[in-house]
């Protein structure tokens, strides 16, 4: 095994509902089949995170069949402007309200209901790691915390409002099985690729076979964006 | 897996021959221009045929529509077909400024057509257009007599036809040829305002690079805004991110997304058969290959047409019968279906449900679901009811916009799927029932329907309802629903041609707190069966009353929503029972 990389690390996550929202269908939320490689990762950095390490989700088990449902919630229709935000930092007091009432807007969304997923992933020591940074040192802290229920904030499947419960799998025997679903999902979100010019957005072919989906590696041809 | 199955279907639209190449459209074209070889002009040809009260004109082929509006409009014109003001200079009106703009929007069209011909010297039905146009002298276009009903349409389109040709200028070949080199270059439908270059990128349905389509084309539904689309991103309303405006939040290629917004164009058009107009949303659905199943859906879901009451019958006849061709049973079809609700939202067209499975899956499904609703009734009533009709009947006055909204979204999918039906349709059947006081044959089947669904899917240990009047039912909810029932005929045949009836009075009460209405109930029939005049009606009716009394252990407080279920199923199947013809 290469040096900079962690030996692999399995957590189950499960929540009420989840929606991994399909790019092109963001306003009226559609969620993807499956927990993205992308919301993985975003799970495993709400236990732990330094600039240390970096993430790489490799396979996603799916313990229960897809399961959908059909809401409809008020949201708003704007975001917090960057601008008044600066002009208050400068000023030391500023107006950064938003009126809910006069921004209201009713979305309507296809989400997942009662999820149960188990993550693999490992984790790659970046350039930012200090001396006293090693491989074991964070394995053990991840454990740890995920075991104690310790997180930066509570992990969400997707959207912030479907928070995620976890718990770590220390060894192979006690695996969950996944449940038997095999399907094709077609392109679906990798991730965000935040190192070139500008944030892209790269795709992988997705398929469920017997309910695991196979990642393929960040580098891979696989992976295009 | 939306998209993607919407493209993949487009493929096969195009395989078939249903859908127009990209760059074309079909458009109405009520009037066509004859010219002969020489372009001097020959005759005017009405295309319009009696549809109803409406004259339609006849659809063709041609050049896709450019997007204009505002003051600048005129500068864009289409490609050989447009209205009187661009193709003959015929102003909207006598005024001055219309005059001008009319002359104005010829010019625009004189210049397309001279592009054209430039490109294509050797062409003779092209080079024939643009010699009549370059005349600038239609008064013998003006003169035909038919030009006064041509005139009388506001916006009357027109396109060229050459004499002794059987297609339109705009369908010839090098007039093809010329759009599919444009496509590409021509800014897209809607894109005035574009003025960056097109950016590369992964198309998020197919995987491969291409030019990405800022905006798509629009696909609107019954009750959202002509310019409505799935995907669709206003700016600056909080739905952009990392930056990216619009749709480039979400790369698709234009290729793509001419193909995906086609497919759902056709079916979503007026006379489509793979649509359905239920509660406030649309249906659309299509089968990976062509599919009996297409057809018979619409019938078996749709409100049937007045003039065909039968249709939902036959058509489910259609669909469990085995074909006599030989071919394997629907049950065993494994041809892909899918099925996409569509609800609106001004503007935006929101995703309801989305079920994909196979022929097979689904026929199965849907017979359960009949089975399940199937329950006795008067000998005029229909023997399936629609959907509709099931849905209707739990709205308040019966009127399909008071269908509780996620109601039809969620019956359809439970129906697909072949899992329980929606918790608020048995809370919202008892309540019209509860209302109105009054039992109909849908509201009694769609309980029927839950009670025995949910019996078989949670394995519950409990007695389901049957088709009709069960003697043996124990249920106390069914019984006492039968005794009410019986007491309410005694009431009836005591008083004939009453109004109101205990039912009107006591059905509230006597379904959720028996143990108030019942005892004062069984007071008066005593007085109801001491007026009757026939004593074998007499007995009889007592015998009954005997009959269920003695299987009713105690009038409980409160009966729950099971069990109002079964009070209702119980009084119907009861009262279907005395007007059963007695064979």
């Amino acid at each position: 095994m290469p040096k900079n990389r962690s030996r692999s690390i399995r957590l189950k996550v499960w929540g009420q509902n989840a929606c991994f929202t399909r790019p092109e269908m963001k306003v009226e939320r559609v969620s993807y089949d499956v927990m993205t490689p992308s919301a993985a990762r975003g799970v495993l950095e709400a236990i732990l995170w330094k600039p240390a390490i970096c993430w790489r989700i490799t396979q996603v088990d799916v313990l229960k069949p897809i399961q959908w449902e059909s809401v409809r919630r008020n949201e708003v229709g704007a975001v917090a402007s960057t601008d008044l935000a600066i002009t208050a930092m400068k000023n030391n007091r500023g107006n950064l309200c938003l009126y809910v009432e006069d921004e209201r807007q009713q979305r309507a969304g296809l989400i997942l209901r009662d999820v149960v997923y188990t993550i693999h992933a490992y984790f790659e020591i970046t350039e930012k790691a200090g001396p006293e940074d090693s491989i074991t040192k964070f394995e053990e802290m991840f454990l740890r915390r995920a075991e104690k229920g310790q997180c930066f904030n509570t992990p969400y499947l997707g959207c912030r409002e479907f928070s995620a419960g976890f718990e770590p799998i220390r060894d192979e025997a006690s695996l969950p099985e996944p449940a038997d679903v095999t399907r094709d999902l077609g392109w679906m979100l990798y991730d965000m690729d935040f190192t070139a010019k500008e944030p892209t957005a790269r795709f992988f072919h997705a398929s469920l076979e017997k309910g695991v989906l196979k990642v393929p590696p960040h580098d891979s041809k696989e992976v295009r964006g | 897996m939306i998209l993607q199955s919407l493209a993949k279907y487009y493929d096969r639209l195009a395989d078939e021959g249903v859908v127009v190449p990209e760059g074309f459209k079909q458009v109405g074209i009520p009037f066509l221009l004859f010219l002969n070889q020489k372009g001097e002009f020959t005759g005017l040809q009405d295309t319009r045929t009696q549809s109803g009260k409406k004259l339609v004109a006849r659809t063709f082929v041609v050049p896709e529509e450019r997007e204009r509006s505002g003051s600048r409009a005129w500068q864009t014109a289409n490609l050989l077909w447009d209205h009187y003001g661009y193709v003959l200079a015929w102003p909207k009106s006598n005024t001055e400024k219309d005059k001008e703009m009319a002359k104005k929007q010829h010019r625009t069209f004189l210049a397309e057509v001279k592009k054209l011909n430039d490109k294509y010297p050797d062409d003779k039905e092209i080079g024939a257009v643009y010699r009549f146009l370059s005349t600038e002298d239609f008064s013998a276009v003006f003169s035909h007599p038919l030009w006064r009903e041509c005139a009388k349409i506001p916006g009357c389109k027109l396109t060229f036809c050459i004499e002794g040709l059987n297609c339109l200028v705009c369908e010839n070949e090098n007039v093809k040829a010329f759009i599919s080199s444009t496509i590409s270059q021509v800014s897209d439908n809607e894109d005035a305002e574009n003025t960056l270059p097109d950016t590369e990128s992964v198309c998020l349905i197919t995987g491969e690079r291409g030019p990405v389509a800022r905006l798509h084309p629009r696909t609107p539904i019954l009750g959202t805004k002509s310019n409505a689309k799935i995907v669709s991103f206003q700016k600056n309303m909080g739905f952009d991110s990392y930056g990216k405006q619009q749709s480039y939040n979400a790369p698709v290629s234009k290729k793509t997304a001419f193909a995906y917004t086609t497919a759902l164009n056709q079916m979503l058009a007026r006379d489509s058969r793979q649509k359905l107009l239920v509660g406030d949303g649309t249906i659309v659905f299509w089968a990976e290959k062509k599919s009996v199943l297409e057809d018979v859906f619409a019938d078996i879901f749709g409100e049937p047409a007045k003039e065909n009451p039968e249709q939902i019958n036959q058509g489910i006849r259609t669909l469990f019968e085995a074909p006599k061709s030989g071919a394997p049973p629907l049950d065993e079809d494994y041809t892909r279906f899918y099925v996409l609700g569509l609800a609106p939202n001004v503007a935006r067209i929101a995703i309801r449900f989305w079920y994909q499975g196979t022929v097979g899956e689904l026929a199965k499904n849907i017979k359960q679901h009949f089975d399940d609703c199937n329950i006795a009734h008067g000998p005029k009533e229909s023997q399936h009811l629609s959907i509709f009709r099931l849905l209707v009947s739990t709205a308040m006055q019966g009127e399909s916009k008071n269908i509780q909204p996620n109601l039809t979204g969620d019956m359809m999918k439970s129906i697909l799927s072949g899992t329980p039906y929606p918790k608020t349709l048995l809370s919202s059947v008892i309540r019209r029932i509860r209302a109105e006081r009054e039992i109909t044959y849908p509201r009694a089947s769609l309980i029927k329907a839950v009670l025995v669904r949910d019996a078989r899917y949670y394995k519950k240990n409990g007695k389901e309802v049957g088709m009709s009047l069960d003697h043996a039912n124990t249920n106390h909810g069914y019984l006492l629903g039968r005794l009410f029932a019986v007491l309410e005929r005694a009431q009836e045949r005591a008083n004939p041609g009453i109004d109101a009836t205990i039912r009107d009075r006591f059905y509230g009460a006597a379904s959720c707190t028996p143990v108030i209405a019942f005892p004062h109930l069984l007071k008066l029939k005593n007085h109801h069966i001491a007026k009757l005049e026939n004593k074998g009606e007499a007995v009889n009716l007592e015998k009954q009353i005997g009959e269920i009394m003695e299987k009713v252990v105690d009038f409980p407080p409160h009966l729950g929503l099971h069990d109002q279920s079964k009070f209702a199923i119980g009084y119907y199947h009861q009262r279907q029972d005395f007007f059963r013809k007695r064979d």
